[in-house]
């Protein structure tokens, strides 16, 4: 707190010397802000998992890569020559040799330039090379392929095939800045805190967007109206698991509730569902007698005649398939699945059943008994759920939830593309074995590394393209609900924008589609994990969220091999026990793994042992363990202790008060828990953990709002939006950066009130605001309806002062006249024969923009139209222009020539960087932290503006009205504090949550404020800058941070007096693009009406549109039937022609008419008939005489109209469709 | 691909005289080491063999 009286000098507050320092000599041995690389870590770790070199630990595992265990997952390939004899040893069928192919190991090599440019020092290819270049960040992918016959493996039958380039997360273990310390990331171009996560793919930073998919391993029960849609006796009850194997590709079964008591699984198996009774599987996996299931699920529960009954259907409705041993049910699996499954035709109907089994049913599971428990305990659930005796999960909740990492899903769909590698092989030798043009030999390895060669592998080109685009190719769709929309641009438009990607999460494009809200609802379960400001409002609102401050994301995999003992050690049953009272004794699972039984009570202390456990490291236990024990309820929740211990888990700290150490809590876990929010806070005997920070269930973002808890809450999220909208400092390499468009702020200062957190994420390197003194006045009317007006005088100072930066990129291989597949270009930059570059008065305009070499001179200014490029066209020799295609003035800011891959390629392709400058002028919009947004409406000069009693005048002027409805307290906070940070020189804490009701904030700025001179409450009298005299009122003034939002009038104005209309319609064309007008609708169309301001509207919609004249018949109202007769050629040749008009016109309808009149007239004189007249048009349209423009005077029976253009066009639709149009013209 | 550092001659060529050949200094991105690049040479620093060139400020004043 600061006084007058203190002498003794204080700690600065602001760092401004500590800040310089290191931007002049960042860190040599590590990362400026090592927090930036914190919440990029789940990406980065979930790609680095992908390689056995992770440098993850090991856990229960043996430490090998995503890629090694999908290969194990994939297997091997069969085929047969089919040259075997029927009867021989080879094959009883006649098979003949048997091949197999696998895929042993495959590799993923950092970018490295290629063998063939011989001249690059450097081998290494850096993410800044694939940047500028607009290429992608790739490291070539090979695969040991290898093949055996008959089983004899010879070390000599595999190949290393090519896989492509594929591009390589930036950061991660096989890219080339990994763990680079700020001083080496400086020096290759990046920023001092780059921190990775993302890919470069042409030139852009795209990243895979996290997305929520069901909690791995854990039974959820579901009520869905809509299962009871998938067939009869189908109900509305189901449970779901959603299984993963090591490799961290998935496969959900879902168990349904028939009406007639029994169950079944439900798994996909390539987009393709299937359905099995659970009989079939429960026998399938451990050859289980009716007995041992009636036992199983039972669990001596036999009181419970609701459970009676539905087992006893359960085991007399699996009789009619008259299959009674396991070995029985796994050979009807097989044989029903042997041509889905597509395995090696030797296998027995029995292994292909039991191959089934292992891949779709439970798949986390290695061991048929494990399976089987988990399916008793499936059913059991299932069983329970449709009793009532427990609720249905809630999908939705956050407890019921994990991340799906990047690294993960780009392993599985490599693992994807290999085997679908893989199965081109095969199906390849199995074609030419059939066509038998030549006979195949397998024993010719040249034959069998033909095939291998011939096969697309190019695995690279398929990921960039999955990244390119965010589609999903796959033919089993992955276990997700969505095939698009994984990947996303990580635009640099400010910092705080660009740090939000790498934080956000999406709960999954199908969502998006939905009628219904309830996914979208702020669950209190996704407190700490999901932050509840940081949405946008909109369509994306709730599902598009963003992960809380402190929330992890568990990436490495932890060894819990030793807990069932340990568990068992302490009171719990053993699985296999098999006198185990179902009703008193809770299930304690381990991912998804029954490791035993529990009293509620042992069940109680357990999870309380391995809390105290895990927290001391105690036993092995690892921080990351979640331990969820659910107790019993009625109607609530289905009880049991669950531990997870899997990876992609959201996970938090809080303090655990028992023994104060730190404490890792999941989502899942933090249901049944008592977490007080501040100390004080604690309940005795209630609360178990406390929270590091009563702020830390807010995204980052929302944390820099400064005194957001003053704020009602959408405030604060409007300032969530509105802070990624800012025009700030996007990047600190802004030299080398590509973007398309970055926008700059060149005066960005550091906010004087600023949330402690904001040092910590050294945001202070990219600021995005500028500190302004606000005054909260009514002054000259200009500060309407959010208006604000700005002091002229700080505007010339360089208040909110930008810079856009746009890039154009001049490609001759697109030009026209670029010879494609051609070795040698014939289009080269540079200015030909043809232009005279020689000073003087027939020297070439483009001089003035252009160098001798045909590329812009850096810093020339230019205009729309301008050339910015030439380049000589070796077929017509002569020279063409590139022009600069803005509509505003630019300033040429960097020219890059790009070369190629190799290095040996002439200069084809060009990289220009525009500079547009952008002060601020009246109609952008600017915004306070604290959803307080305004348009500048005047630039106020600094004479007329109010000046308080010590001469301050604002920057900026707000309209109080702005406060009232809004109820945007912290701003009014923030204008005392920053008034008293300014005075004193004090950076203030605007940390939300430190003040009370005994320690109020306008207290303590109050005091603060009085110490400097000013008034307690912030306000001052002031005086009109006009009028010299005192106002009536206080003025409420202060010091505001003010961010300048990238809306600015110069990119959103429309306005066409004329200009290009629609060739159809001759209506003005749409579209700010085009110079188009805006649309003058039928709303507005009936504004003007009720007004009666007809003359404005014959101005707007006719005048002003498609004004046109058209000649219109009298007699027959036809606007389309118009027709000239050539008077040149004189009456003569027109022999006995009709009358026409002056003009030669005529209406071809009558005059036909009249001819057939004519005609009839004989034909009627010649038999004696009256024939009927000719129908008259269908449609009528009056049209009063003040709009006909013209009466032919003599002969002619045509007029001329004024008539909107569209209507003839209309008239001449109808008449396309037989309909004609009659004006009747008076 | 044409060969590296050779001459690219104009196939054909149909009477095309290609215009004199400019020799501009030009930036390595990668070492800032000055580059003379006549047109129609490949895009390398002749020192570490980047492929990304700089134009360089100009020094008129008009």
């Amino acid at each position: 707190m600061p006084d007058g009286s203190q002498k003794s000098r204080r700690q600065p507050t602001f760092n401004t010397i500590q800040r310089e320092e290191s931007f002049k000599n960042p860190s040599k041995t590590s990362s400026t802000h090592p927090i930036l690389n914190e919440f990029v870590t789940p990406h980065i770790e979930s790609f680095n998992a992908l390689f056995d070199d992770s440098g993850l630990p090991k856990g229960d595992g043996d430490g090998r890569g995503l890629l090694s265990l999908g290969l194990k997952d994939i297997g091997e390939r069969v085929v047969f020559d089919g040259s075997g004899e029927l009867g021989t040893e080879s094959g009883q069928r006649g098979w003949g040799n048997r091949l197999s192919i696998w895929i042993e190991e495959v590799s993923i090599a950092p970018p490295r330039v290629p063998d063939r440019d011989t001249w690059s020092t450097e081998r290494k290819i850096f993410p800044t090379e694939a940047r500028e270049r607009l290429t992608s960040y790739r490291g070539r992918m090979q695969a040991k392929v290898c093949w055996s016959i008959n089983g004899d493996i010879h070390p000599d039958q595999f190949v290393m095939r090519d896989c492509g380039l594929v591009p390589i997360m930036v950061r991660s273990v096989r890219c080339n800045i990994r763990s680079l310390p700020s001083a080496d990331l400086v020096r290759r171009h990046e920023e001092p805190e780059e921190f990775g996560g993302y890919f470069i793919i042409n030139g852009n930073e795209r990243l895979i967007r996290y997305l929520i998919l069901p909690r791995r391993n854990h039974v959820t029960s579901l009520l869905r109206p809509s299962f009871a849609n998938r067939g009869p006796s189908y109900t509305q009850y189901a449970v779901q698991i959603r299984c993963v194997r090591p490799d961290q590709s998935s496969v959900t079964n879902t168990l349904h509730y028939l009406s007639n008591g029994s169950a079944m699984l439900r798994f996909s198996w390539r987009k393709q569902e299937y359905v099995i009774p659970i009989m079939l599987i429960l026998k399938a996996l451990i050859g289980a007698s009716d007995r041992e299931i009636f036992d199983n699920v039972m669990m001596q529960d036999y009181e419970n005649t609701f459970l009676t009954d539905r087992v006893e259907l359960l085991l007399r409705s699996f009789k009619m398939y008259s299959l009674y041993t396991g070995d029985q049910c796994l050979e009807y699996l097989g044989d029903k699945f042997r041509v889905v499954l597509g395995m090696p035709e030797d296998w027995t109907n029995q292994a292909l059943g039991a191959w089934l089994i292992q891949k779709m049913v439970l798949v986390h599971l290695e061991s048929a008994r494990d399976k089987f428990r988990m399916l008793v305990f499936m059913l059991r659930k299932l069983y329970s759920v449709v009793s009532s005796s427990c609720c249905a999960d809630n999908p939705d909740s956050p407890q019921h939830q994990e991340v799906l990492l990047p690294g993960y899903l780009y392993g599985m769909i490599i693992k994807e593309r290999l085997e679908e590698a893989l199965n081109q092989v095969r199906n390849q030798i199995a074609t030419d074995v059939r066509k038998e043009e030549p006979p195949v030999d397998f024993l010719d390895k040249r034959y069998i590394m033909k095939v291998i060669n011939k096969v697309n592998w190019d695995i690279g080109s398929k990921m960039s393209n999955f990244l390119a685009t965010g589609n999903l190719v796959s033919p089993s769709g992955l276990d997700l609900q969505q095939a698009s929309g994984f990947t996303i641009v990580a635009e640099k438009l400010n910092w705080m924008r660009y740090i939000s990607h790498f934080r956000c999460i999406h709960r999954g494009a199908f969502f998006a589609e939905l009628k219904t809200t309830t996914v979208r609802k702020l669950l209190p379960e996704a407190w700490g994990f999901l932050c509840p400001v940081h949405t946008p409002d909109g369509a994306p609102c709730g599902l598009l969220n963003h992960l809380s401050r402190t929330c992890r994301i568990v990436t490495a995999p932890l060894s819990v091999a030793e807990i069932p003992a340990l568990l068992a050690a302490h009171g719990m049953t053993q699985a296999f026990s098999s006198s185990i009272d179902g009703r008193k004794n809770l299930c304690v699972q381990l991912d998804g793994r029954v490791i035993g039984w529990a009293r509620q009570s042992v069940a109680q202390q357990l999870a309380t042992n391995l809390r105290i456990w895990k927290t001391e490291g105690r036993h092995k236990v690892p921080l990351d363990l979640e331990i969820g024990f659910v107790p019993e309820s009625k109607g609530g929740q289905y009880p049991g202790l669950f531990l997870f211990s899997t990876r992609a888990r959201m996970m938090r700290p809080v303090k655990f008060i028992a023994n104060g150490k730190d404490d890792q809590v999941g989502s899942f876990e933090q249901v049944y828990m008592n977490i007080a929010i501040k100390p004080d806070e604690v309940e005795p005997d209630v609360s178990t953990h406390v929270e590091h920070a009563p702020t830390n269930f807010l995204s980052i973002l929302a944390n820099l709002t400064p005194f957001s808890d003053f704020n009602q809450s959408p405030r604060n999220i409007y300032q969530c939006q509105m802070g990624k909208q800012t025009m700030g400092t996007p990047s600190t390499a802004l030299q080398h950066r590509t973007d398309n468009k970055l926008y700059r702020l060149q005066t960005g200062q550091t906010p004087i009130v600023r949330p402690h957190l904001y040092n910590t994420y050294a945001m202070d390197s990219f600021p995005n605001g500028t500190n302004a003194v606000v005054a909260v006045i009514s002054y000259t009317g200009y500060d309407m309806e959010d208006a604000m007006i700005l002091n002229k005088s700080a505007h010339e100072r360089g208040f909110g002062y930008g810079t856009v930066y746009k890039s154009q990129i001049i490609d001759l291989k697109e030009m026209r006249g670029a010879v494609k597949s051609s070795a040698s270009p014939t289009l080269h930059f540079g200015l030909g024969h043809d232009v005279r570059t020689a000073e003087g008065d027939g020297q070439h305009t483009c001089c003035h923009f252009l160098d001798k070499d045909g590329l812009p001179f850096i810093g020339t200014k230019l205009d729309s139209g301008d050339p910015i490029a030439a380049y000589i066209d070796e077929t017509t020799g002569r020279t063409r222009f590139v022009k600069y295609k803005g509509d505003e003035q630019g300033i040429v800011d960097e020219v890059r020539m790009l070369g190629g891959d190799t290095g040996d390629i002439e200069l084809q392709k060009l990289h220009i960087t525009f500079r547009i400058t952008r002060s601020p002028v009246i109609g952008d919009k600017f915004s306070s932290r604290h959803g307080q947004k305004g348009v500048c409406s005047q630039k106020w000069p600094t004479v007329d503006m109010p000046f308080s009693e010590s001469g301050m005048q604002p920057d900026v002027i707000i309209n109080p009205h702005a406060f009232p409805s809004r109820m945007t307290i912290g701003m009014l906070v923030e204008s005392m504090a920053g008034k008293a940070g300014a005075m004193h020189g004090l950076a203030q804490d605007a940390t939300p949550f430190q003040f009370s009701e005994e320690d109020r904030a306008i207290d303590y700025f109050g005091e603060q404020l009085l110490a400097a001179g000013y008034n307690y409450y912030g306000n001052e009298p002031m005086y009109s800058g006009i009028t010299g005299q005192e106002f009536a009122a206080d003025i409420y003034i202060g010091v505001v941070y003010y961010q300048r939002l990238r809306h600015m009038v110069l990119d959103k104005f429309q306005v066409r007096t004329t200009g290009p209309v629609d060739p159809v319609t001759r209506q003005p064309v749409k579209g700010r693009k085009r110079a188009g007008g805006i649309r003058f609708g039928e709303m507005e169309r009936d504004a003007l009406i009720a007004h009666g301001t007809s003359f404005l509207l014959q101005d707007r919609l006719m005048n002003c549109s498609d004004y046109s004249t058209a000649w219109v018949c009298r007699t027959c109202g036809s606007l389309i039937s118009l027709g000239y007769d050539d008077i040149s050629l004189g009456e003569s040749s027109a022999g006995t022609m009709k009358a026409s008009g002056p003009g030669g016109e005529y209406c071809r309808v009558c005059r036909a008419v009249a001819e057939e009149d004519d005609e009839r007239a004989r034909q009627a004189l010649i038999t004696g008939q009256n024939p009927d007249r000719s129908p008259l048009p269908g449609v009528k349209v009056a049209i009063s005489s003040s709009n006909m423009l013209r009466r032919s005077s003599k002969g002619g029976d045509l007029d001329v109209v004024a008539v909107p253009y569209v209507f003839r066009y209309l008239c001449a639709e109808l008449a396309a469709m037989g309909i004609a149009v009659s004006l009747e013209v008076q | 691909m044409n060969q590296p550092g050779q001459q690219t001659t104009n196939p054909g060529g149909g009477g095309f005289i290609p215009p004199p050949r400019q020799d501009m200094e030009y930036i390595c991105a990668d070492c800032g080491a000055k580059n003379e690049i006549k047109s129609r040479e490949p895009i390398r620093c002749r020192e570490c063999g980047h492929r990304i060139m700089y134009k360089k400020r100009t020094k008129r004043s008009a």
